[in-house]
């Protein structure tokens, strides 16, 4: 008995720990950075359109879920609503809407460079909450 | 027996685990306090100091925050830790200099509870290391007390005629606020006026930096260049925001030859076009490098002084919701501030994002100004073709 709880502590301890580690914006930039990996070893445009594009709608669907999740103070709304603002040009552009012309096929790896850029950016200029950054972790880094 | 055989095979399974999930959890433990213990002070003896040092560089290097950045092939850098080793080749390849490097760094503790030292700090003269201590930053505000202790400890003081350079290299420094700066002291703030407090207490005889550079987003604001202009002749900052590889300080190497038979100015003016050509070649998000004379801009902020005061102001008294709806934008796109003496003493290197909404924009008149969206709705835009 005296194992098992102390076996419970220390599992508790690193399951608390995780989240700790994993609490910093560097990996909302790491998962940009390991999609325009992706997109770079993409063999045709085709597949580096669906890899960005799937890339920035995850990430966009996880922040609209941390905002209807209710747990998040109003200003990470505002926080969360300004990286979605930021995404969805990203995706406008890609697709060559809303008075984008879109990213040429040959483009494509300089513009994933670019959302990675402009991302890193974005995430160090707007103050979102632990909690807030945490949820967005958990739904699309730790979950995808 | 059974249950009994069961027990003797489980128990040293049972060791085992817990044995393996123990270290691992005590690793954890000591990752999280990563002490640096071993540099506490080392100071060599003055006997090195009968060269002079007709440069004297002060490199104040911001590493409390996300400074996480990546490169093109998805190599992570941390932009403190990497300006920190270009500061230290500044040092060591200048053989007619001191260096100061104060590298700032998170809060942490020893065992979850002893506070260590959160400031590092390099003093370099001749190209040689004189002194590596750890110090301590101020715990409550944000002030260069220790800082300007080790300043002027070290300070080789010889000559009237020493050509100085302060460097600064962080996020943005907030003209208002400011609380979270330091991500390791939230309720702590630090603005643009912290950090001009500071530059008083380094330049008390009251001589000036014959060049600063802001190697932060958004350095090039009206308020941030009149406020450090009391402390600088010549400014090298980005109006835009900077990516987190910051400016080249190549060129500060070997400033004997760098500045020999030329002016600050011309050197700050060869510094921001490497600065610009180093960051176009990697960066695909906007590049802006602007050289401010300080004597020169004066007419031009004394114009802008009071409509920009009054946005700070404004914007001081909203909530942090509000706060996150308001961007920057270039000076010249607001009309209160498209004056024909914004040109005066400036001299821009710009390039535009290749990607976004301004990749068309040609020109940025170098300083930049706050843009509340609600507000500029309102008012008519002024085109990129009519800037010219």
């Amino acid at each position: 008995m005296t194992i098992r709880r102390a076996f419970g502590f220390v599992a508790a301890m690193l399951i608390l720990a995780l989240p700790l580690n994993a609490g910093d914006k560097g990996q909302i930039q790491k998962y940009f950075s390991d999609a325009a990996i992706k997109v770079k070893a993409a063999a045709s445009a085709t597949e580096k359109r669906a890899i960005l594009n799937e890339s920035l709608k995850s990430m966009s669907d996880a922040l609209a879920k941390v905002q209807s999740s209710g747990l998040v103070s109003k200003d990470d709304l505002a926080g969360i609503d300004r990286i979605k603002a930021v995404l969805q040009e990203k995706q406008d552009e890609l697709a060559g809407i809303n008075g984008y012309a879109p990213v040429p096929d040959e483009q494509l790896d300089s513009f994933s460079n670019y959302v990675v850029q402009d991302m890193e950016q974005a995430v160090t200029t707007i103050t979102i909450s632990l909690v807030a950054l945490l949820l967005i972790i958990i739904l699309v880094v730790l979950l995808v | 027996m059974h249950s009994r055989h069961n027990r003797f095979i489980r128990a040293p399974a049972h060791s085992t685990l817990f044995a393996g999930v123990g270290c691992a959890a005590i690793a954890l433990f000591l990752s999280s306090c990563s002490a640096d213990l071993s540099v506490q002070r080392e100071t060599q003896q003055a006997e090195g100091f009968e060269h002079t040092a007709p440069y004297s560089i002060v490199c104040v290097i911001h590493g409390d925050g996300e400074y996480l950045y990546h490169d093109t092939s998805g190599i992570e850098y941390r932009a403190d830790e990497q300006a920190v080793r270009a500061a230290q080749r500044v040092a060591q390849q200048n053989p007619d200099a001191e260096v100061f490097i104060f590298h700032q760094r998170p809060r942490r503790h020893f065992l979850f509870y002893f506070p260590l030292r959160d400031g590092e700090f390099y003093y370099y003269r001749n190209g040689r290391l004189i002194a590596h201590e750890l110090y301590w930053r101020n715990q409550e505000e944000a002030t260069f007390d220790g800082e300007v202790e080790l300043y002027r400890r070290f300070h080789a003081d010889d000559r009237r005629d020493q050509v100085s350079l302060f460097l600064y290299c962080g996020h943005a420094i907030p003209e208002f606020g400011g609380a979270g700066y330091d991500a390791s002291y939230p309720d702590r703030a630090f603005t643009v006026r912290d950090l001009a407090g500071g530059l008083k207490e380094l330049t008390r005889d009251s001589t000036k930096f014959d060049l600063m550079i802001l190697s932060t987003c958004f350095g090039g604001t009206p308020y941030t260049i009149g406020s450090l202009g009391s402390f600088a002749r010549t400014i090298i900052a980005s109006p835009e925001n900077l990516h987190l590889s910051y400016f080249d300080l190549q060129p500060l190497e070997r400033l004997d030859l760098g500045m020999r038979n030329s002016t600050v100015p011309d050197f700050a003016r060869r510094f921001a076009r490497h600065a610009f050509d180093r960051l176009t070649k990697d960066v695909q998000t906007a590049v802006s490098v602007t050289v401010y004379d300080v004597d020169r801009v004066r007419g031009f902020l004394r114009s802008v002084q009071s409509v920009y005061d009054h946005t700070l102001t404004t914007l001081q008294g909203r909530s942090k919701a509000s706060l996150a709806a308001i961007d920057r934008c270039d000076c010249a796109e607001v009309p209160a501030f498209a004056l024909p003496a914004i040109a005066e003493g400036v001299e821009v290197f710009y390039r535009p994002a290749r990607f976004g909404r301004s990749k068309l924009k040609q020109s940025h008149s170098g300083w930049e100004c706050w843009n509340d969206r609600a507000q500029q709705a309102a008012e008519p835009r002024v085109h990129d073709s009519e800037l010219k």
